[in-house]
C-alpha cells in the first residue's frame, strides 16, 4: 500500500536534529523568560495585533514586532512535522498501524492533560498552559511514536 | 485470528527475512505476524497465500475471540 502524506525517509535525521535543537532553544528561551534579551524588530504584517501588550487592535495592518520567537516557533512546527511524519526506513502496513495507533493515543493524552490544566490552572498562568499547547500534540505523538518503533525494532526475533 | 505463517516458512524453507523480502514488509513484521500480535491487511493475507501457493483460508483462521 502506499501512503502519500509522508515526507522522504532522508529528511528524516536532519529534521530530527534541528527539531531537539530548536525545541530546546524555544523551550529554554521561554522557560528562562529570554525572548527580551534576543530581539531583532522587524516590521510584521498582523492579521489582528498590536505592539504592546495592551492597547487598540490593528486588523489587518503592520506592525513593530521581534521577529525572534516567530522565527523560532516556525522552525520548531516544520521540523516536527517533517520528523513526525517522515517514512521509516522499512515503510509497511504495521508501521502505519503503529502510526496510527500513536497518533490516536496521542491526541487522547494531549486533551487529557489540556482538559485537567483548563480546569486547574486559572488566571495568567495559563498563558504558559495555552504556550505547551501550541506543541503538546506533536511531542507526545513523536515521543510515544519513536518508543513504539522502538520496541518494534527490537522485538525478540523468534526464528527456529 | 490464527496462522500458521511458520508452518508454512518452514516448508517453504524461508528465514523471516527473505519471505519479509518476498512480501515486501519488514522482517519485525513478519515476526509479529507469527506472534498473532499483528493482523495482516486483506492484500499482505493474498500475497502470502499466493507466495505459499495456498488459499488465505489455509493459512488464517478464525478464533472464538474473533
Amino acid at each position: 500500500m502506499k501512503t502519500s502524506y509522508l515526507f522522504p525517509h532522508r529528511l528524516k535525521t536532519v529534521s530530527g536534529i534541528l527539531f531537539v535543537l530548536s525545541f530546546i532553544t524555544f523551550v529554554s528561551f521561554y522557560a528562562f523568560d529570554q525572548f527580551g534579551n534576543f530581539e531583532y524588530k522587524a516590521k510584521v504584517f498582523a492579521i489582528i495585533g498590536n505592539d504592546g501588550f495592551l492597547g487598540d487592535n490593528d486588523i489587518f495592518g503592520w506592525i513593530e514586532n521581534s521577529i525572534v520567537d516567530e522565527v523560532l516557533a516556525t522552525i520548531v512546527i516544520v521540523t516536527g512535522i517533517v520528523f513526525a511524519f517522515a517514512k521509516e526506513k522499512h515503510e509497511d502496513e504495521m508501521v502505519q498501524s503503529i502510526r496510527l495507533h500513536s497518533l490516536a493515543w496521542a491526541t487522547i493524552a494531549n486533551y487529557g492533560i489540556l482538559l485537567l490544566c483548563y480546569l486547574f490552572v486559572y488566571g495568567l498562568p495559563f498563558l504558559n498552559v495555552l504556550m505547551g499547547a501550541m506543541f503538546s500534540q506533536l511531542i507526545i505523538f513523536i515521543v510515544l511514536f519513536r518508543i513504539k518503533m522502538y520496541q518494534f525494532y527490537t522485538a525478540r526475533q523468534d526464528e527456529e | 485470528m490464527k496462522n500458521n505463517i511458520k508452518v508454512q516458512r518452514a516448508i517453504h524453507n524461508f528465514t523471516q527475512q527473505d519471505l519479509a523480502e518476498r512480501v515486501n514488509v519488514s522482517r519485525q513484521t513478519i515476526n509479529a505476524l507469527e506472534a498473532g500480535k499483528y493482523v495482516p491487511s486483506t492484500v499482505l493475507a493474498l500475497k502470502l497465500a499466493k507466495l505459499f501457493d495456498k488459499t488465505v483460508n489455509d493459512i488464517f483462521e478464525l478464533e472464538d475471540t474473533d
